[in-house]
């Protein structure tokens, strides 16, 4: 291979072919560009550690309580009554109860993020007549159950890792979806009776800074977020479960006929005979994909709806349909906010007066109103 | 009772209609198609309408059967992995606004129709365009219909998503059916079967109670063609005259025990309670526009005088 066709094949990944292993060397002297000379291994993206499946930390609870099928119809009963008194005489909260500070947002203030559902896909149009694809997202009845604040969560071990050699800040955690509390331990109910509230399915911890704190029982809701802004949504993939080197990596495989002899769909060779005569770690071959957690980041808000509490996105989500997933305010430097967002979190108007109940983007085209005319 | 009673001719509609379009894969001799009544007819039939009393003495609101073949964008996609009944009902609200402001008509394959549509490169900043609705397709705001003609000796087949805000007009210029759900076999046609003149005017219907089913069997180029169409069991093409091989094939090829497999038509479709409430929910409102375009319609040429 000439020396400059590898230069170019150095700086230009994608015109490798995958499925042959390259050996590259790399001068590093800035003054001997030319001579390539050293055999260096050097790790391209294919042996880099690409795939996070493993389960979350946060998955240490046994939640799910063991069904116990012993149990007498009358005791059942009676069960259901304590469950009943236990917490319907707990009303929601409401906000003017809430004891909630007034702090001021400055750009650096993270908030809250919101847990939600993706409920699927919508196609709208915009005021040209161009097709949209969006993302609906549901957000689900998200409560905040604590907050603690940075110097408890920096003494975590979790916390420790995380802030190891930055400033620290708070974590809230949020939950949502409230369910029967038969099907979860006594341990995992009373982690929300202690604040008032029905257990959850689905919990997640926001890191904010300590001005965005909310007191316990805090609703939040769709109004969280402005319509225009960008938001990361975090999810797990698709799964496709075990996939071959096709699909999962994008080989291309063998040729479909011309005499091929049983070589379709398969990677092909996976080293060199010579230099390091072994498979490298990290050679792609077939294996699980999907399943992996992800942010798909800077996603347009397009409109929202305040009555049914759904978010529309523009783009797609990690997941599939009806999977949850967590929404936050953009990570992008250039889509952060410029004016100050619903701070700490969206409150309706105690007077009753409510917001808009469908709001849409000023790009889009409103489906009640006229038909374009360009 | 009353509701039971109505309930039932509901699903004897939808029984109806699933055989009707199971017809040609049928193995037993021509089930005879009857054209589809409409609203009107069928309700004069049932001697109900729309509510109904229940036995506790609530009114239940229950849409004629035949709302299924008039809207059936309505019904969301099958696929039991992506429904989800709030994102459903958000998207059929959206639906009903875009219909509150362009009328989309009943039509079916084989419809003639022209659609207008706002466009920056024609002259007069709006194409028209006429042709025969050889397919439709799509649930919810995605639904399609794609309409063909033969322009200056040249097919052309244009696909318009029914529910985009460029659309101004969609007229029905010719109500009727043809013998088969989808018409893709007029691309292999001779091309006098798929012009109609730009000119054509809105035909009156005869009879506004039932929807014409045209018998007519299209004679087609000689080959090649773009599908197997000895294949496809169609009923509006006239004998293909092949040899007798192609037959056979046609044969090892097909799948006949399709036609009793009843889950595979179950994942197609969504079970009937489910489409009641469906069309119990949004007949109102359509009913509500329609009204308001008939009355439109007549106060319009006395408005003029």
């Amino acid at each position: 291979m000439s020396t400059v066709g590898l230069l170019r094949t150095l700086f230009n990944p994608k015109l490798l072919p995958s499925n042959v292993t390259q050996l590259q060397s790399l001068n590093r002297s800035p003054f001997l560009l030319g001579f390539l000379s050293n055999h260096e291994q050097v790790r391209n993206m294919s042996r880099v550690k690409r795939r996070n499946t493993h389960p979350g930390y946060w998955l240490s609870l046994k939640n799910v309580q063991k069904k116990d099928d012993k149990i007498s119809a009358d005791n059942l009963r009676f069960m259901r009554e304590v469950i009943q008194d236990k917490y319907k005489n707990k009303s929601p909260l409401k906000v003017s109860e809430l004891q909630i500070e007034k702090t001021e947002w400055d750009p650096k203030t993270k908030r809250s993020g919101v847990i939600a559902r993706n409920i699927g896909r919508q196609q709208m149009w915009d005021k040209d007549g161009n097709k949209i694809v969006c993302t609906v997202l549901h957000v689900l009845d998200n409560h905040v159950i604590r907050y603690i604040p940075p110097e408890e969560y920096v003494k975590t071990s979790r916390g420790a890792i995380h802030f190891k050699n930055k400033t620290p800040l708070g974590c809230l955690v949020v939950g949502a979806e409230a369910t029967n509390p038969e099907k979860f331990t006594r341990q995992y109910c009373n982690l929300f009776a202690e604040v008032g509230l029905m257990p959850k399915k689905t919990l997640s911890r926001f890191i904010i800074t300590p001005n965005a704190a909310l007191p316990p029982c805090t609703p939040i809701t769709a109004g969280h977020f402005l319509v225009g802004q960008a938001v990361d949504v975090y999810g797990k993939t698709v799964d496709h479960g075990f996939q071959g080197v096709v699909k999962r990596w994008g080989f291309k495989g063998g040729p479909a006929s011309h005499g091929a002899t049983k070589f379709h769909r398969r990677g092909g060779t996976i080293g060199t005979g010579r230099d390091k005569a072994r498979v490298w770690p990290g050679t792609k071959m077939p294996g699980h994909m999907g399943s992996e957690r992800r942010y798909n980041r800077g996603l347009m808000i397009m409109r929202i709806n305040m009555k049914y509490n759904v978010i529309y996105v523009k783009g797609t989500v990690p997941g599939a349909t009806n999977s949850i997933v967590r929404i936050f305010d953009t990570l992008l430097p250039l889509r952060k906010f410029k004016e100050a967002p619903p701070h700490p979190t969206y409150f309706p108007p105690e007077d009753g007066t409510q917001k808009e109940e469908d709001i849409w983007d000023s790009r889009l085209h409103v489906f009640g109103s006229p038909s374009i005319s360009v | 009772m009353l509701r039971r009673v109505v309930l039932q001719t509901f699903r004897q509609g939808l029984a109806q209609s699933f055989f009707k379009r199971n017809a040609a894969s049928l193995s037993e001799s021509a089930v005879t198609q009857h054209p589809i009544e409409t609203s009107e007819e069928a309700s004069e039939k049932s001697g109900s309408k729309q509510k109904n009393g229940d036995e506790s003495g609530n009114t239940v609101v229950v849409a004629p059967p035949e709302f299924r073949f008039m809207y059936p964008e309505f019904l969301p996609d099958p696929t039991m992995e992506r429904r989800n009944k709030l994102k459903e009902k958000l998207e059929r609200m959206d639906m009903l606004q875009r219909r509150s402001i362009i009328e989309i008509p009943e039509f079916y394959t084989g419809s003639i129709m022209a659609v207008t549509v706002a466009d920056s490169n024609s002259p007069n900043k709006f194409a028209r365009f006429v042709g025969i609705c050889i397919q439709r397709g799509g649930s919810g705001l995605q639904a399609w219909f794609i309409l063909r003609n033969v322009v200056d000796r040249q097919g052309v087949e244009i696909l318009y998503e029914m529910y985009c805000p460029l659309i101004q007009k969609i007229e029905v210029l010719r109500l009727e059916r043809r013998l088969d759900e989808s018409l893709l076999y007029l691309r292999d046609a001779l091309p006098e079967y798929s012009t109609f003149p730009f000119e054509m005017e809105a035909e009156r219907r005869l009879n506004n109670s039932v929807v014409p089913i045209n018998p007519i069997k299209v004679k087609l180029r000689p080959r090649p063609w773009l599908e197997r169409w000895e294949r496809q069991n169609l009923q509006g093409v006239e004998d293909l005259n092949l040899p007798q091989r192609y037959y056979d094939r046609a044969k090892e090829v097909a799948k006949p025990w399709e036609k009793y497999d009843l889950m595979l038509q179950y994942r197609k479709t969504i079970p009937a309670e489910e489409q009641e409430k469906i069309y119990a929910e949004v007949h109102s409102q359509l009913q509500q526009q329609d009204l308001k375009r008939k009355i439109k319609r007549r106060r319009g040429p006395s408005s003029e005088q």
